[in-house]
């Protein structure tokens, strides 16, 4: 019976095309307990941590997901054409993590930050699904509202927005890099 | 064009006037708490001279970093009003920024190392969608979205450098006519695909006045499954007659 949980959980998350959250497998089994599924929950994940298998199952956005290991990028690349697959520019990025941890924000708040206008960027966040627009701000011409989405999470491996890096983490590397400041 | 290139290249290495003074602050080894105005508007105005021409559009960002930096520094050599109020470092709007963006560079850091772990594993989310076509969630789009497809559309049209010589008239109701046509016999229509085929500037403005008739005659419904991509249409299920 316990190794039937674990392989209904199993074919739960491969069926989840958003990662699947503990409370919503715990919701669809009823007929378990929770203490049995966050065990089953574990073992598997377990199971699929080790060295032969090439798919592991990861927490993001907080919730499983299945994903190739990191050996089979390559392939994954020659298979798929290579989608995709460009990392962030760093104007990109910088204006990300300013709306991470600024949101919700405008465009003139971003380009205020970061000294340098954020139109185009927001145009290539958006189009990655990165961002959106969650409304507009009651003010003079009511600018339009940004927030990161849930494939943001994932893109990154967070869970929640909380596990953006953190002001001491920030430091950590403001002493490696601005050592002499 | 020519003149701006030398600025690009600077560009690159600096995000703005918030990096370029960051850098010079850590190659001045000087106290963020304590910036010397003078001195680092100084150097900041030596990297700006380097280049002969400045692009105000893109670069008008840079003179107002130096117009801060003078205005600072004016403020600071000006006597107050009066004597007693208490007011604050002018420079400290400065060194919030500057901290502020610090910290977001530094974040950046951290985000890409993520990033490049993240990158590596690839979930099956990340795939090209081939849902079935009945379940695609759809939004109901307005006028204005439709509008600001056809301009794409146009965009693209003019990069392909295609000229025609063409003396054809094209009526709003003939060419109604025939996308409502093209609906029965098509099931739908897919708004990218129509207008590339559209053999001139004319045609394509007279088909898309006409699709927004239909619109607005609600002969026909449009949908767009997200931002950014083609508009699909199909006849409204009481007008299939």
């Amino acid at each position: 019976m316990k190794k039937n949980l674990k392989n209904i959980i199993e074919a739960l998350i491969f069926m989840s095309i958003d990662p699947l959250t503990l409370d919503k497998i715990k919701d669809i089994l009823k007929e378990f307990s929770d203490k049995e599924i966050e065990h089953a929950v574990e073992e598997l994940i377990d199971s699929y941590s080790e060295d032969k298998r090439a798919i592991s199952i990861i927490k993001a956005s907080g919730g499983y997901l299945f994903a190739t290991k990191k050996e089979y990028d390559e392939y994954m690349k020659r298979l798929l054409k290579d989608e995709k697959k460009q990392k962030l520019t760093r104007e990109a990025l910088e204006t990300l993590s300013t709306i991470a941890y600024h949101q919700p924000t405008t465009l003139a708040e971003i380009s205020a930050i970061r000294g340098v206008d954020a139109t185009h960027c927001l145009k290539t966040l958006l189009e990655k699904k990165l961002i959106k627009i969650v409304g507009r701000k009651k003010s003079p011409g009511k600018p339009l509202i940004y927030r990161t989405t849930k494939n943001f999470l994932i893109y990154f491996g967070l869970n929640s927005l909380e596990e953006l890096p953190s002001k001491e983490e920030i430091e950590k590397i403001l002493e490696e890099k601005y050592g002499d400041n | 064009m020519e003149r701006s290139e030398g600025y690009q290249i600077k560009l690159e290495v600096f995000q703005g006037p918030l990096d370029l003074l960051l850098f010079l602050i850590k190659k001045k080894k000087i106290d963020i708490h304590d910036i010397p105005i003078a001195s680092i508007t100084k150097e900041y105005l030596k990297y700006l001279d380097n280049k002969k021409n400045i692009n105000l559009e893109r670069e008008s960002e840079f003179l107002l970093m130096a117009a801060l930096l003078i205005h600072i520094k004016s403020r600071i050599l000006l006597p107050r009003e009066s004597p007693d109020e208490e007011e604050q470092d002018p420079r400290k709007i400065l060194v919030d920024r500057l901290l502020d963006y610090k910290n977001i560079k530094a974040a950046c850091k951290i985000l890409r190392e993520k990033e490049e772990k993240q990158i590596k594993k690839w979930k099956r989310k990340n795939l090209p969608k081939s849902v079935p076509f009945q379940e695609i969630e759809f939004m109901e789009l307005s006028l204005f979205d439709v509008a600001e497809v056809f301009f794409k559309l146009m965009k693209r049209q003019e990069k392909s450098h295609i000229k025609f010589i063409t003396g054809k008239d094209f009526s709003v109701k003939e060419k109604k006519q025939e996308i409502i046509n093209y609906l029965k016999d098509n099931h739908y229509l897919d708004f990218f695909e129509y207008f590339s085929k559209q053999e001139t500037v004319e045609e394509s403005m007279v088909s898309f006045f006409c699709l927004l008739e239909l619109i607005s005659e609600r002969m026909v419904t449009a949908v767009q499954e997200s931002l950014f991509q083609t508009i699909k249409v199909w006849l409204r299920s009481e007008s299939n007659t």
